[in-house]
């Protein structure tokens, strides 16, 4: 991805530059990188974040007629002439040696136009294949049904090999070693001084150890990961991708096609979710890529909802040992933390603790457990999730052991400069949920359904960078049109770069059309990390600014003032007492029209999130069953783009960490190495009837007048609330998701048999 | 040792598909010897379903009020049907699980809602097919589907059509349901963005509009 330049002004000085900080997510992991900008006060600056009249509105979705009529084209529903139907045969085994792979008989089926053998493409045999689910062939067909009797078709000669897909058989030291070269605990870090944190605990009050799990989850995407690709020989192709970077897939493609950059195009006009799985070209892109080469025909390579079980990553689980210890007026003394990530054959992601808190002395060390098990992938706040999660818990815990209100444990322990930002999504959540009524005690009060509340709260950063090149159009004729090559994953991202540009112009947001997901347009970063709006709108603000000047100065001579006195609104151009409509200012462009490049203006944007979230559920404690009964979602971020979309996406962060609390997880059978609930039948999701009411709350205190993306931070909080509300309803702790009736009922069995 | 734990088991001839099994049980019996899914070419398949020629079938499904004709393989799904045979085809009916879990592929049958993966496209005839296409357009939106886009009870959209439909068939059963009856009629219908509350309201605010279309 190159970085945009900057256009500069005729005849301008060279201009002065400073180094800053910025986020760059990779596959949805963030990284700070140091860029260079230009350092000026000049450009555009939001203002203050009520006095707007689109953006932070109320806004309708932009592209939400197409979505609700069926008209929006997808990857999925791309149907070209001559276009082959692809499907992909994965391994059965966790562990084992290919020592044949006869691919003769599905070669010879009807309609059988390409077979595949890997990644990597023809890898010489034997080869090993270390999880469950890895790809080893793919075949290509005149119809999807010819495409599965060939795949069924392929016989693969296995060698079964010891195989471990358990996290705790995994760190024996005579267990099977996973990946070659790696140890299957994998050092990820350290930080502090372990002797230091030991002599801590000798002073405090009350002190609390315990292991906190969670396992892994899956995206769940609708749209399942996968491309066509329309390369037919040739020296030219495109790509349709369900993606969340469409550059990042370009990059990709240009290598697996062979061909140069300028001839392969990457179009994601739609895409059905992501979630942070789907970034670059992929095992099945690069299947559907050979096969269209072989076929010298389009193919259309979805991957089957079994398949994306298996193979398209999900969010790692975690194994975390926790010893926290306080002292009675509730100062956080010292956290000693041991992170396992749980991330298969890959390294998965945590975020390093401690988490939000400051105890005064901490030691953390994070490792990576490896396991024959498919790789891990980014997936919504990645790390934080899982790290946030135990955090929480033990916050909870310790509060608890003294006695002390968790909430006023909470305050008095986030320290700093951003403390006051927690300290208000709290208390404004605290008061939207009711804090006061919880129990006193938990377990508290008569009959077997027992309610609760519970809260915790997150971090993340949410900042952009310069990777978005935006160019806003201005016709002759008034279509005013912006574009960038960036994709929207359903989180509104049309619709706030419609509203910025239609509030600069004085226009309506019918008045202006954007253009995305097409690599022939201005570079974007992907988005992960949540940097998409806080990279993207600050563009978009500058590329509208500028040509808002531009037109300024060529119709300021027809007005008869100065361009500073040219002013856009409610559909007019007025200067003076000359007063034109849009369309007929716009005539005065004639005949090439505006087209006006915007860069990226750090201040613009800004970073950090403080999210805070507070739950209240029903314990059924004869049957062990939890019933989600209200979630409260506190989200700052600044200058917030469209509060409609912005809305609906804390609704989605709260419904999906539900449904890791409650329900969601990998059952793996670990002696046989295979996954038992690879499909919508056994992985439970939150569905119709376990949404509780739900409150996304905008924290329009926050006095940043800033672009910040919230994707992430807004699902992170949620799961730890709800596992401590079950622990206000009810006295137990479930210190392993997801809290299923069973865990619930052993865990008050157990207490029970200790009262 | 487990390669058949998926379901998916390989077949004992390739040319098999473990569908003709469940074919005779509906009737197909005297063509399934006869090398029923042989490729053929098109031109030689035969007009009607009940001739079943070797080859594909020629078959005219109803599709929103319009007899449409559509070339088959008798194992081909309602939804393939729909999103790769038809010229020109019809794509808001979605392919997400293909095993009927997750509700994107609902369309009605005779008024009534179907997982389009889980019929049969020869099984669909002399049904009316009711796909979301049918429901409205972009520019003659029907009063749901405007109240999904005011509510915003949508963002990447790819289960959406799928809720439209089945809340669709319940406002023409129940013109006024309450929010439970709402939540049931959608609970075979899952999205992982998470806009359930809103698809709620909308269905709600549109059954208090007027001129809910009678199917």
């Amino acid at each position: 991805m190159s970085t945009p330049t900057p256009t500069p002004a005729p005849g301008a000085a060279p201009k002065k530059m400073k180094k800053i900080k910025v986020t760059r997510a990779v596959n949805g992991i963030d990284t700070e990188v140091e860029i260079e900008v230009e350092d000026t006060n000049e450009g555009p600056v939001w203002g203050p974040n009520d006095k707007h009249r689109l953006v932070n509105s109320r806004l309708v979705r932009v592209d939400a007629a197409p979505k609700v009529t069926g008209a929006a084209k997808y990857t999925h529903d791309i149907k070209l002439p001559g276009m082959l139907y692809a499907r992909v045969l994965r391994s059965p085994h966790a562990h084992a040696r290919v020592t044949a792979i006869d691919t003769s008989a599905a070669a010879a089926l009807p309609g059988v136009k390409a077979v595949v053998v890997g990644p990597p493409i023809d890898v010489k045999l034997p080869f090993e294949v270390i999880f469950e689910g890895q790809a080893v062939a793919a075949v290509a067909a005149g119809t999807p049904e010819q495409a599965e009797d060939a795949r069924k078709a392929i016989k693969v000669t296995y060698e079964a090999l010891p195989h471990v897909c358990a996290a705790q058989d995994a760190i024996k030291p005579d267990a099977p070693v996973v990946v070659t070269g790696d140890p299957n605990v994998e050092p990820k870090g350290k930080k502090g001084e372990p002797a230091q944190a030991d002599a801590a605990f000798a002073a405090c009050d009350a002190v609390v150890e315990a292991d906190y799990k969670t396992p892994v989850i899956h995206h769940c995407c609708l749209e399942t990961h996968g491309m066509v690709i329309d390369y037919r020989g040739g020296d030219t192709a495109t790509v349709y991708a369900t993606t969340q970077g469409v550059f990042s897939v370009k990059t990709d493609a240009v290598k697996a096609l062979g061909l140069p950059e300028d001839k392969v195009v990457i179009l994601t006009e739609y895409m059905g979710g992501g979630f942070g799985s789907k970034f670059g070209l992929g095992t099945e892109g690069l299947l559907a890529v050979e096969l269209s080469k072989r076929a010298k025909a389009p193919v259309h390579l979805m991957l089957t909802r079994r398949d994306e079980f298996t193979m398209a990553g999900n969010r790692s689980g975690s194994w975390q040992s926790l010893k926290g210890g306080v002292m009675k007026d509730g100062r956080f003394v010292v956290l000693k933390t041991y992170q396992r990530r749980l991330g298969g054959i890959a390294d998965g992601s945590a975020a390093v603790q401690p988490y939000v808190y400051t105890p005064e002395v901490a030691y953390s060390e994070d490792v990576a457990v490896h396991t024959h098990e498919c790789p891990s992938r980014a997936m919504r706040a990645p790390g934080h999730v899982q790290s946030g999660f135990a955090m929480e818990m033990m916050v909870d815990e310790l509060a608890h052991k003294i006695g002390m209100d968790p909430l006023e444990f909470r305050k008095k322990n986030i320290k700093g400069d951003d403390a006051k930002n927690w300290h208000r999504t709290l208390d404004k959540g605290a008061a939207a949920i009711g804090w006061s009524r919880r129990n006193a005690t938990p377990g508290a009060g008569a009959g077997p359904r027992k309610r609760g509340i519970g809260c915790a709260v997150a971090t993340w950063g949410g900042g952009g960078n310069n990777q978005c090149k935006v160019t806003v159009d201005i016709a002759p004729d008034g279509a005013v049109t912006v574009k960038c090559g960036t994709q929207d994953l359903g989180t509104g991202t049309r619709t706030f770069m419609r509203a910025i540009v239609a509030e600069e112009l004085g226009l309506g947001m019918k008045d202006v059309v954007e253009k995305i997901g097409d690599s022939r347009l201005g570079g974007a970063n992907g988005s992960g990390g949540s940097t998409t709006a806080g990279s993207l709108a600050p563009s978009v603000k500058v590329a509208a600014y500028r040509a808002r000047n531009a037109f300024a100065e060529k119709i300021a001579p027809l007005l008869k003032v100065t361009p500073d006195k040219v002013t856009f609104a409610d559909g007019m151009v007025v200067g003076g007492d000359q007063k034109l409509t849009w369309k007929r200012a716009c005539a005065a462009l004639a005949p090439a029209g505006l087209s006006v490049l915007g860069d990226w203006k750090a201040e613009l944007q800004s970073k950090t999130t403080h999210p805070a979230a507070f739950a209240e559920v029903e314990v059924d404690v004869e049957t062990g069953r939890v019933k989600p009964i209200k979630i409260v979602s506190v989200q700052d971020c600044g200058l917030p783009l469209s509060r409609t979309t912005l809305e609906s996406q804390i609704n989605g962060g709260m419904i999906q960490s539900m449904g890791m609390a409650l329900w969601e997880g990998n059952v793996m059978d670990a002696d046989l190495g295979v996954r038992l609930n690879p499909s919508f039948m056994d992985y439970k999701m939150p569905g119709s009837l376990e949404i509780p009411e739900l409150v996304p709350i905008i924290d329009d205190d926050d006095p940043r007048e800033a672009a910040i993306g919230v994707a992430e931070p807004c699902l992170i909080p949620t799961v730890g609330a709800l596992i401590n509300a079950i622990y206000n309803a009810c006295g137990v702790r479930i210190r392993e998701l997801p809290a299923t009736p069973d865990k619930v009922l052993m865990a008050l069995l157990s207490q029970e048999k200790k009262a | 040792m487990h390669d058949e734990r998926d379901g998916d088991a390989p077949p004992s001839e390739p040319t098999e598909p473990g569908r003709r099994s469940f074919l005779k049980g509906l009737g197909f019996a005297g063509a399934a010897g006869s090398g029923l899914l042989a490729e053929k070419p098109m031109a030689e398949a035969a007009e009607t379903v009940g001739k079943l020629p070797p080859g594909h079938l020629d078959i005219t499904l109803t599709v929103n009020g319009k007899p449409r004709k559509v070339q088959v393989e008798p194992r081909t799904t309602l939804l393939d049907a729909l999103r790769i045979r038809l010229e020109p085809n019809l794509t808001g009916a979605k392919l997400v699980c293909g095993e009927g879990t997750c509700g994107a592929c609902t369309v009605m049958l005779d008024g009534k809602t179907a997982y389009a993966c889980l019929v049969l496209a020869v099984d669909a005839v002399g049904r009316q097919v009711t796909t979301v296409e049918g429901l409205g357009t972009p520019d003659a939106l029907s009063p749901l589907q405007a109240a999904f886009i005011e509510k915003d009870g949508l963002m990447c959209g790819f289960c959406t059509p799928g809720f439209v439909t089945s809340l669709t068939a319940l406002l023409r059963k129940n013109p006024s349901p309450n929010e439970q009856q709402v939540r049931e009629a959608c609970h075979g219908n899952f999205c992982r963005c998470g806009t359930y509350p809103r698809i709620f309201e909308a269905a709600l605010a549109a059954a208090k509009a007027p001129a809910v279309k009678k199917g």
